[in-house]
């Protein structure tokens, strides 16, 4: 919790340079709101949070940072690398918000299952490669040349993640913690400034969880800032410098990750009851023995409903 | 829901197979109904007695399907596969092929009756045809079932050791038998006996040889191929090479069946100059003697080195072969010898043969060297050690396949008749072409183009109009000759592509599949309706599309003289066209194909352009048809809309998906089986009935084998599916996510 | 005028029997989203089975008395659907249901239906024949004039044809919307898999719905071979027909297949021959080509056609 404080205070002294200014935006299915007026910002080189209740928007709010919908009002400026001119993302195409420098990853993974690891990490390095399909076919040097770069690119992103002996592997048949780490490795490989994780401790184990919290804060220190969706709230609260929380697409607190535990709106959010019980059930998630409480409001475990949304959208 | 008890699922089973059963009597059958009498043909497949036979297979099924556990132990010992594939092969060799061409339909029957009222023939050909054949053709696989069954090693001996003597038999009496009657004879009927037989004895010896309870027969191949590699090509080749040298015909200059040995008698102190002499001599057998030699201590010392010496000795040697081929041909023209009027003229089978065997050997060397090479750098295999051996074994069997393919397709067609050298130059050759294409839409990109046709259409009618071939003229600066038409109708094609696939690649599979069908229809009637008189309507081009020239200057060629010109120059086209889709299917766009086939959402958030990347897929699918057209209408000269019809579009995404969606060679072997199947069965099957068949195929393709006949290696994982993913448990289409957010 | 309304009546019957078909493209979409490939060849054999019955009843056909004609109408559209149905439910358990088991994808289903599509179409013709000119007996006076519209003729068997089909579909919404059949069609069409924890068999739901979409295309087969010629191969065009007809109205849709049908119908037969303007405007012979040109508009600006995708929300 008292990690990489000093590039949180960093961005602070520079509050101008930001990663995403998100402005005021609705979006909205037929009659349903998905996200109602939210509106934050995210600097550059922290890692931010966003926590809220099943269906409080935050995939729709991923899905809508990438260009996969399009809020119906508000406007989404990105600057995701360092030095980038700040741009709009509403009405881009997913692959061109990709380009300017947003990566991302699934909730319900989504690798390419009969590639093997190594390719699957290059193809998001070969993204930003130029070489077309004429050098290709005619094996022209330059080709030759940018595929032993993505060779040897992917090999080590591989490597950082630990999967570096799976390269030939097919995706699918790897284990589920390591198709978690496969997929951040991709979005890595497209070169982001930004990186977008939705639940990427869903369905790990504990020691999984501890390996997935080193890798994140590595990635951060690396230069890369983690736009971070969680219901793990031990791993929220290791490596969030800032917590945003969302509820019914509404953006209801805002804070350092101790404000938050101790916010009574994100505790009423969250259980629904008494302040004060509320607090208690918070406070105790300090305790490093006691096992994280499943603070998802969602008892059955089932699936965010908002996971099939980009299939649905984009067909 | 009202529940009904169900039926027990053995009920249903029954049912099923009796039902394929009756489908299955409809199928075969002759061509019936009629306007007078419309039942006929459903009485005479349905009610006619022949149906009891068809039923009782039907039992026969459902028994093997229910009894699985019973049968099974029997089917997995050792040699039972062999032994299968053995009696298919003998019954291929009786049923299909011809023994001797001359005589009738040709067929072992046929040779058999004229046999027994031949007398002077061989006396064993009268035991042979009389009744050894048939004796043997059930007795040995019988006995060969029996030792296995009752696993007695002594009977597998001698059920080997006496197939092996009828093999050796089968091929000497129809040699003997053949050189008797006269008359040029390519028939492989024998041939493919002697093959069967020995497959038979194979069987035997592993029956008797084996230690195991069950056969691991992938296992072994896969063994084989990855410490032994090569070594099915080289004992493949060393038989062909025997055949070729011993028995089979070199020439056939007055309807004789001159050997190796006559041939060379023959051209004794005829002016044949030396180094043809020698290989009629004594060298042709020197060059194979040592080549096999060289291939066999390859495999045997698994050394790299001695691999390449046998390819390069194959090579050298079939060179030598061919220009003996040339010179003796040469020199019976020049000299009146028989009808010849050329070179190359009057040939028999054994010098493309023994062409065929070095091939196989120096391929099979080549196969090893590069087995022994190892892998180099981090593109590795699968994890762990029978993930690597599964590996090699698999590159190593594939290459093998293509290579002796490779072979077939060089040497093979300068012996085959003049039907098939048609066939394979016009039906077999540009299907293929346009296969490998289709493979970039669908196998690639994962994009179903029902009209793909219509860019083969669109190269036609390009070259037609480049070549003067149409009503409506080209400026004369642009009237071509059709080998300059190429890179216009290529390109004529990419744009097509483009045009059709801008504004539809953005919908789903299933209303692309739709939006290409609806348009290769509309090319179609375009050019049935023939606006501005441009295609010349239905009677096809008006002027036929000229032959094909090259001419620098010093050298003259023209095509149009036989097929076989045109199957070298279509060897050419595909050998680039392979070389260059290959490459591409490893480059960074094959793997974006393969990322947007599998998940398009995943694609587009790694930063693929999938649009862009679909497009691609279209137009440079679409090339090739555009290739496919130059050749095709220059080859024929001419065509009409009929040749653009929906069938072939289809036909084309079925030899795609036979073969192996997304595998190079799958398109290749799946186009090339599928188109040749018709041509062969034309005796058997009624040229009407093969859609009819090649639907059969594709649904039982899809119910039991998706993935193809030879499967890539990205496809095999997707297609065969996830067994207990019942689509109700992923509903794969949602509109609007309505419960989001809520 | 006249000619106006001839062409607009033909197409009013052509674009009946459309929508009959369209129906069960449409059912069928559905439940699986799954366009059935072979179903013009269902169309296909309600001819020939209809043809059949009527033909042993009627034999070669002679004018028979009003009742009697009335009788071998209804006989062969009961036999038309029953072919339908039973081609339709054997092609559901042969071509779709052991693929659906093992998951298989989409391309898949497309192509063994395809398979199933070729092997039908040209077992028939195997079995009766392959001409192209098989009409049915003359048991009544089809041509005969039952009144005039603006001077245009309507004969009997259009007027047939329509009510028929009219008919037909009347029972279909009433079945989809009123009983326990429909009902469980549209709740597996709205959500297969919580469906089938409520309780709906799903297997058998699919099972009916392609039964039905059968017996209605196997009763336009009827129809269509009693109004033309009918032979082995006439599925094509008038099954590719109806999935445009299908797309236009929303695929999914019961009453957008209806209206598809009807407006493509129309569509197609003024189109080309644009009566109004008193010359053919560019002639009969592209009817095909407008139908598809119709199609690939459709299915590129409005893929959602007129009422909107959705069987569970239409019906």
């Amino acid at each position: 919790m008292s990690t990489a404080i000093s590039a949180a205070s960093s961005t602070e002294s520079d509050a101008a340079d930001l990663v995403f200014d998100v402005r005021a935006i609705t979006l909205r299915f037929g009659g349903v709101t998905s996200l109602d007026d939210v509106t934050l910002q995210m600097r550059r080189g922290e890692i931010l949070a966003i926590i809220g209740p099943n269906g409080a928007g935050k995939t729709s709010l991923f899905n809508s940072l990438t260009g996969v919908y399009t809020p119906q009002e508000g406007e989404i400026l990105v600057a995701a690398r360092p030095g980038d001119r700040p741009q709009s993302v509403l009405g881009k195409k997913t692959h061109l918000v990709n380009h300017m420098g947003v990566a991302r990853t699934f909730q319900n993974i989504r690798l390419f299952p009969a590639l093997t690891a190594l390719e699957n990490v290059k193809v998001g390095v070969e993204t930003r490669q130029k070489s077309g399909p004429v050098s290709a076919m005619l094996g022209l040097p330059w080709q030759r040349r940018e595929e032993r770069e993505s060779t040897r690119a992917a090999y080590a992103l591989l490597d950082r993640v630990g999967l570096a002996g799976r390269a030939n592997s097919l995706a699918g048949s790897l284990a589920y913690g390591e198709q978690r780490r496969l997929e951040i490795a991709r979005a890595l490989a497209t070169g982001p400034g930004v990186i977008l994780l939705d639940e990427p401790a869903a369905g790990t184990n504990p020691a999984e969880k501890r390996e997935l919290a080193a890798l994140i804060q590595q990635i951060n220190t690396e230069g890369v800032s983690v736009l971070l969706i969680e219901h793990d709230m031990k791993l929220v609260m290791s490596v969030a410098h800032r917590i945003v929380v969302l509820n019914f697409g509404k953006h209801i607190a805002e804070g350092s990750p101790e404000q938050i535990q101790r916010d009574p709106a994100v505790v009423a959010a969250y259980l629904g009851t008494s302040e004060a019980e509320a607090e208690q059930e918070l406070e105790s998630h300090d305790q490093p023995e006691l096992r994280t409480i499943d603070i998802s409001g969602d008892p059955l475990g089932t699936d965010d409903p908002g996971t099939s949304a980009p299939e649905g959208s984009r067909s | 829901m009202n529940r009904r008890v169900s039926l027990p699922p053995a009920v249903t089973r029954l049912m099923a197979c009796l039902g394929g059963s009756v489908v299955l009597a409809m199928m075969v059958g002759r061509q019936q109904g009629s306007q007078q009498d419309y039942g006929l043909a459903f009485r005479e497949s349905v009610l006619d007695v022949r149906i009891i036979g068809f039923l009782l297979l039907g039992v026969l099924a459902f028994l093997v399907i229910t009894y699985r556990e019973v049968v099974t132990p029997y089917v997995r010992r050792p040699g039972v596969r062999p032994l299968v594939v053995a009696v298919l092969v003998l019954v291929a060799a009786f049923f299909l092929m011809k023994w001797y061409d001359p005589l009738g339909d040709g067929k072992f029957g046929t040779l058999a009756d004229a046999v027994a009222q031949t007398s002077g023939i061989l006396p064993l050909a009268h035991v042979f045809f009389g009744w050894l054949w048939w004796v043997a053709l059930i007795g040995l696989p019988v006995g060969t079932f029996v030792a296995i069954a009752i696993r007695n090693r002594r009977l597998a001996w001698i059920m080997a050791g006496l197939s092996v003597v009828l093999a050796v038999l089968t091929l000497v009496v129809h040699a003997r038998s053949v050189a008797f009657a006269g008359g040029v004879d390519h028939s492989f009927g024998a041939t493919t006996a002697f093959i069967g037989f020995l497959i038979l004895a194979g069987a035997g010896v592993v029956a008797a040889r084996s230690q195991e309870e069950t056969a691991k027969t992938r296992a072994f191949v896969e063994q084989v191929m990855a410490y032994r590699p090569g070594l099915p090509l080289i004992v493949l080749g060393i038989l062909l090479g025997l055949l070729a040298l011993v028995l089979a015909t070199w020439l056939a200059p007055r309807g004789d069946n001159l050997t190796l040995v006559d041939t060379s008698s023959l051209f004794s102190g005829s002016g044949l100059d030396g180094l043809a002499t020698a290989v009629l001599g004594w060298l042709a057998y020197v060059l194979f003697a040592v080549v096999a030699v060289l291939g066999a201590a390859a495999v045997w010392l698994r050394s790299r080195a001695l691999g390449w010496a046998t390819a390069a000795a194959a090579a050298l040697s079939i060179l030598a072969v061919l220009y003996t081929l040339y010179a003796i041909t040469d020199l019976a023209a020049d000299q009146g010898y028989g009808t010849g009027t050329g070179p190359w003229q009057n040939l028999g089978t054994g010098g493309w043969v023994l062409c065929i065997a070095l091939f196989t050997v120096g391929a099979g060397g080549a196969v090893a060297a590069l087995q022994f090479q190892g892998r180099r750098g981090p593109e590795g295999s699968s994890d762990g050690v029978a993930g690597r051996l599964h590996d090699a074994g698999r590159s190593t069997t594939i290459r093998s396949l293509a290579l002796f393919g490779i072979g077939l397709a060089l040497f093979y067609p300068p012996t085959a008749s003049g039907f098939w050298q048609q066939s394979l130059s016009t039906t077999i050759g540009v299907y293929v072409l346009l296969a490998i294409g289709l493979n970039v839409v669908i196998g690639w990109a994962g994009l179903l183009d029902l009209g793909f046709i219509a860019f083969y259409a669109i190269g036609s009618y390009t070259t037609a109009y480049l070549t003067n071939s149409l009503p409506v003229k080209p400026p004369s600066w642009l009237a071509l000759s059709p080998l300059w038409a190429i890179p216009i109708a290529i390109a004529v094609c990419l744009l097509a592509g483009v045009l059709l696939g801008a504004p539809t690649l953005r919908l789903r599979g299933d209303y692309l599949a739709i939006v290409t069908l609806g348009f290769g229809e509309i090319i179609r009637i375009i050019a049935v309706n023939n606006p501005g008189n441009f295609t010349n309507g239905p009677r096809g081009v008006s002027d036929p599309v000229p032959h094909p020239v090259i001419d620098l200057g010093f050298v003259r060629f023209e095509w149009g003289g036989t097929s076989l010109q045109y199957w070298y120059l279509l060897l050419v086209l595909l050998a680039i066209v392979i070389v260059l889709f290959y490459r591409l299917e490893g480059s960074r766009l094959g793997r974006a194909w393969a990322a947007i086939r599998e998940d398009e959402v995943a694609a587009q958030a790694s930063g693929v352009n999938t649009t862009r990347v679909k497009l691609m897929a279209f137009a440079i699918g679409a090339s090739t048809s555009g290739l496919a057209g130059v050749f095709f209408g220059s080859q024929v000269g001419f065509f009409n809309p009929q040749n653009f019809v929906l069938n072939n579009s289809i036909l084309i995404v079925a030899y795609v998906v036979f073969g192996g969606m997304g595998s190079l060679i799958g398109a290749i072997a799946g186009a090339a089986a599928l188109t040749w199947l018709p041509d062969f069965l034309r005796d058997q099957v009624p040229a009407e009935d093969r859609t009819m068949w090649i639907g059969a195929v594709l649904l039982i393709m899809m119910i039991f084998r998706p993935q193809g006949l030879i499967p890539a290696r990205r496809r095999e994982a997707e297609l065969t599916g996830l067994a207990g993913h019942d689509i109700a448990a992923r509903p794969s289409v949602q509109a609007i996510p309505a419960s989001e957010g809520v | 005028m006249s000619d106006f309304m001839n062409y607009l009546i033909l197409g009013v019957t052509r674009g009946s029997m459309y929508a009959l078909i369209a129906l069960g493209y449409t059912l069928v979409y559905g439940v699986l989203q799954l366009i059935n490939f072979a179903h013009s060849e269902v169309f296909m054999s309600g001819a020939f089975g209809s043809f059949l019955v009527v033909h042993a009843v009627v034999g070669d056909g002679s004018s028979t008395s009003g009742v009697e004609a009335v009788l071998v109408l209804g006989l062969g559209l009961v036999s038309g659907a029953l072919t339908g149905a039973v081609i339709a439910y054997v092609l559901e358990r042969v071509a779709y249901r052991p693929l659906r088991k093992r998951g298989a994808p989409k391309l898949a289903f497309l192509i063994s239906a395809i398979g199933a599509s070729f092997l039908l179409s040209q077992l028939f013709g195997k079995l009766f024949n392959r001409l192209g000119n098989n009409r049915f007996p003359s048991y009544f006076n089809a041509d005969r004039t039952l009144f005039h519209v603006f001077g245009a003729r309507v004969t009997l068997l259009q007027v047939i044809i329509v009510v028929a089909a009219l008919l037909l579909m009347l029972f279909l919404d009433r079945l989809v919307s009123g009983t326990k059949l429909g009902r469980g069609i549209r709740a597996t069409a709205e959500d297969a898999p919580t469906a089938a924890l409520m309780g709906v068999d799903i297997d058998r739901t699919i099972s009916r719905t392609f039964i039905i979409g059968g017996a209605l295309a196997g009763a336009a087969g009827f129809l269509f071979g009693t109004a033309f010629v009918f032979s082995n191969t006439m599925g094509f065009i008038p099954g590719i027909k109806a999935f445009a007809a299908a797309v236009l109205g929303g695929i999914g849709n019961i009453r957008g297949a209806m209206i598809g049908g009807l407006l493509l119908g129309i569509a197609e037969n003024l189109i080309p021959t644009a009566p109004w303007t008193g010359t053919a405007w560019i002639g009969i012979q592209w009817t095909d080509v407008v139908a598809f040109v119709i199609l690939i508009l459709i299915l590129v600006f409005r893929p959602t056609g007129i009422l909107g995708e959705r069987l569970g929300r239409a019906a």
